[in-house]
């Protein structure tokens, strides 16, 4: 069409809208992601023309992530940054996959404009083109039929009711947030039952990474902790820890600050964050204590997922629980750092956002005091998360067991607050898991 | 000229929605920018929203499986509707106004009270359960910026003694609304930024709904839909000009010129606003709005009025 | 054409622009879709009933006190033209009606009925 030819030349110089894909060991590159220059990620996949693709695919992502490619509108092109080993069937099922280096923004928008002028052509669906819920019932619109509501209109059938704490009996849909949902850590799947805006009940669902995680350390640095997992056997400079641990708070405080609406100053914490030493101290405090006395966000946090000091042992959720645990404290390396460990009282969603941030900023004072001294294998390490090393599963294990009570009653809005708040790593939940017999 | 005969009028409205949408845009960029420290060449800053648009024309529009597609397709055209019809209202210079109408405030608040109905249709006919949420929470957040909306606005028209904007613009001669009524601008502002979801009150298209409202449209819908929530912006920050900061009255410039200039200084103040100030939470705003926002509408409505007598 | 007539003119025909422009591109480039294209977006799960459901309002009670004040609102209208004219007796009696409406506000914050919003 005429009016194509004339606008495909503006519309290449746009910024390239993508929708970000998380697999396992792809965290880093997405954040990544969000700072190339001339990409913009979006929240849904319709907004999208470029599906990236981060990290690797197992088994139970591969029909999501299939699900999800084909929700982006035409033109659209898929784009795959493997951290590891490339394999698991998206190639074959993606057959105009562009496996592309890692990070590269000039590649993905070299993509982008082969997309628009016809040079690459726009991916077909990779789904076969079945009705997932087919006419069912006797009347031309799907009604009639036999039980209570008759038949199924338009092949669904429509929800069911459930008794309400105000003395209602009202509709509950069920809902299986999916492995890939943008607010969400990857790979985490809660089957909700939403009353109204209100999560009645939810519960976890399978890991998708559960088996996955063997192959995990083969091939190069995939696990967020992975420095930390190293540095259970072998020697390893402190400050190296102590940065890697601030790198892991700022970016978790910018994903949580995007989801909070506050997208263009968590993109300022993932610069920060990208190339952080010891020496960025200055910049990321101020930044930080002007983010914890921003008092919308403290508006929006406050009170919200409270947890007692019973009901987690270790970590920075304890911590801003206010329950002064820290394996560093019992580790001779940092003895004579003049390491205390920052506590706050509160436990809601707003003191976990403090406290780590004020960890980061700790963090990088103990790695411009520590220099270049080394921590010895042998007593439990803190990692970002919690304490590792020990007999105690692993941090992400607990926070999991906690959501399905932590979400009960809350508006979705809360609910989203709480998951972000907990920083959970599903693949760190999935070591040691079998993989699921396949059905 | 005649400015309420049907060309005329097309004409002004669409480009006073036009260049002002067009500056949102931009200034919203800047803003976004500047916050996150990344550098944006001038020509890029001012290129991208039409990039931007004409990419989502050259994208196909989606459906989902058993959408109420009329109702879909009249929410974006409803709300764009709604906006010009606020903008008619307003005067953009002396004797310039497509509907000078004795009571522009009332044609307002209703032309911005159907806006929740726009928006709720957008998010309930797509027949998905993340939009849906999100029209469900418009309609709170819109039940309680309502009252403090109109309240300030019938506070501006005390002095006026009329309801119709342009009395309202020519009582403000020898002192600004902004700075006889200070309570008035800032609940406007809230208000304003409430009727078009924008940053801290954008709870129905949110992140955490992955984009709320608007998660299922793409292409010359979603161009749409953001176009028709940012003329409702720059009706609300042309109306805000014109009842608080003076409208066209300024020395040396001509009147269209300061129209122009004070409609520019609020979407940038809303620009702002958008990166700075994180979302709230729906019921602890509701809350707000009804026990301090509403109290304070009526101080305002009050003190205007004794200082008018 | 009167002022009344003009804006309805433009509300309309910024309606129908809107609507046409999106029939255009519907019509001029008509490519079905699959069934998995249209499937909502829920994070790449798929969706078991139909969203469309008797959702709980919560805020039902915030709503009645809304069409309270909205009708306060009805009368605060006109009074905003008289006022001045009528001098400190409408002010005090505009005051007697806005706090016994400010009482109702204050009973529905006290029973609770903004919180469940």
């Amino acid at each position: 069409m005429g009016i194509a030819r004339w606008l495909t030349p503006l519309a290449a110089g746009a910024d390239v809208p993508v929708f970000t894909a998380i697999g396992a060991g792809g965290r880093a590159l997405a954040d990544e992601a969000a700072l190339l220059p001339g990409v913009r990620l979006v929240d849904s996949p319709r907004a999208a023309n470029i599906l990236l693709f981060v990290g690797a695919v197992t088994p139970p992502l591969l029909r999501p992530l299939l699900g999800i490619h084909d929700q982006l509108p035409t033109p659209r092109a898929t784009v795959w940054w493997p951290g590891r080993a490339v394999g698991g069937g998206l190639a074959s099922a993606l057959p105009d996959l562009v496996v592309g280096p890692a990070g590269d923004g000039d590649h993905l928008r070299s993509v982008f404009a082969e997309l628009l002028s016809g040079e690459r052509r726009s991916e077909p669906p990779a789904l076969p083109d079945q009705e997932a819920a087919e006419w069912r019932g006797v009347g031309p619109f799907g009604q009639g039929g036999t039980g209570m509501t008759g038949g199924v209109p338009y092949g669904r059938p429509l929800p069911s009711r459930a008794p309400d704490p105000d003395g209602l009996e009202l509709d509950q849909l069920p809902l299986h947030v999916g492995p890939l949902f943008p607010p969400f850590p990857p790979g985490l799947i809660l089957h909700i039952e939403l009353q109204g805006d209100v999560v009645r009940q939810a519960t976890v669902g399978d890991n998708p990474f559960a088996g996955a995680t063997e192959d995990l350390d083969q091939d190069g640095p995939p696990l967020d902790t992975a420095l930390f997992v190293g540095a259970l056997t072998s020697p390893t400079p402190i400050g190296d820890l102590e940065v890697a641990r601030a790198r892991h708070h700022l970016r978790w405080a910018a994903r949580t600050l995007r989801l909070h609406g506050l997208e263009s100053e968590g993109l300022r914490l993932l610069g920060l964050a990208r190339s952080l030493a010891p020496a960025d101290r200055a910049a990321v405090e101020s930044l930080a204590q002007r983010i914890a006395r921003s008092r919308s966000l403290a508006w929006t946090t406050r009170g919200v997922g409270i947890l007692g000091t019973d009901d987690v042992t270790g970590g920075p959720v304890a911590r801003a629980a206010g329950l002064a645990v820290d394996a560093r404290l019992h580790d001779p390396a940092y003895q004579g750092l003049g390491f205390s460990p920052v506590v706050h009282g509160a436990g809601d969603a707003r003191d976990r956002l403090r406290q780590r941030l004020a960890e980061a900023v700790q963090a990088l004072e103990l790695a411009e005091r520590a220099g270049s001294q080394l921590r010895r294998p042998g007593p439990p390490l803190e990692g970002p998360r919690g304490p590792l090393g020990t007999e105690d599963p692993l941090p992400s294990v607990a926070l999991l067991g906690l959501l399905p009570r932590l979400l009960a009653g809350q508006e979705w809005g809360d609910a989203m607050t709480i998951v972000a708040s907990l920083d959970l790593d599903l693949e760190e939940a999935a070591v040691g898991q079998p993989a699921p017999i396949p059905a | 000229m005649n400015w309420s005969s049907p060309l005329p009028a097309l004409v002004l409205v669409s480009a006073v929605l036009a260049v002002g949408t067009y500056a949102l845009a931009v200034l919203d960029r800047a803003n976004g920018d500047r916050v996150a420290r990344r550098r944006l060449r001038p020509r890029d800053a001012v290129l991208q929203p039409a990039r931007a648009a004409s990419l989502l024309l050259l994208t196909r529009p989606t459906a989902t499986e058993r959408p109420d597609a009329q109702a879909w397709a009249l929410a974006p055209a409803l709300l764009a509707a709604m906006a010009a019809g606020a903008l008619a209202t307003v005067p953009l210079d002396r004797g310039v106004t497509v509907a000078d109408v004795d009571d522009g405030i009332v044609l307002f608040g209703a032309a911005m009270a159907i806006v929740m109905v726009a928006v709720y249709l957008h998010g309930w006919s797509a027949n998905s359960p993340l939009p849906l949420l999100g029209g469900y929470r418009f309609i709170a957040l819109a039940l309680s910026y309502e009252m403090p909306l109109a309240l300030v606005l019938i506070a501006a028209a005390l002095p006026a003694q009329s309801l119709s904007v342009g009395a309202i613009v020519e009582s403000q001669q020898g002192l600004w609304n902004v700075l006889r009524q200070p309570l008035g601008l800032p609940l406007y502002l809230v208000a304003g930024m409430g009727l078009g979801f924008w940053g801290p009150l954008n709870t129905s298209d949110a992140p955490d709904l992955a984009g709320g409202t608007a998660v299922e449209v793409s292409g010359p819908q979603r161009l749409a839909w953001e176009l028709a929530r940012r003329f409702v912006v720059v009706a609300v920050a042309a109306m805000g000009a014109a009842v608080f900061l003076g409208g066209w009255q300024g020395p040396v410039l001509p009147g269209w010129a300061w129209m122009a200039l004070k409609t520019l200084l609020l979407l940038a103040v809303v620009a702002h606003l958008g990166h700075r100030v994180a979302r709230v939470r729906l019921e602890r705003f509701v809350v707000v709005a009804w026990t301090v926002l509403i109290p304070l509408a009526l101080v305002d409505v009050f003190v205007s009025g004794a200082l008018a007598l | 054409m009167g002022p009344f007539g003009a804006a309805l003119t433009v509300v309309v025909a910024t309606g129908v622009a809107v609507v046409t422009s999106r029939w255009l591109r519907v019509t001029l480039d008509p490519v079905a879709l699959t069934a998995p294209e249209r499937m909502p977006f829920i994070g790449g799960g798929q969706p078991e009933v139909h969203a469309w459901s008797r959702f709980h309002v919560r805020y039902y009670a915030m709503a009645l006190l809304f069409l309270a004040f909205d009708m306060e609102m009805v009368f605060m209208y006109p009074w905003a033209v008289v006022f001045v004219e009528e001098g400190a007796l409408a002010l005090m009696e505009m005051l007697m009606f806005i706090i016994i409406l400010l009482l109702g506000i204050l009973y529905a914050w006290r029973e609770g009925a903004l919180e469940w919003a």
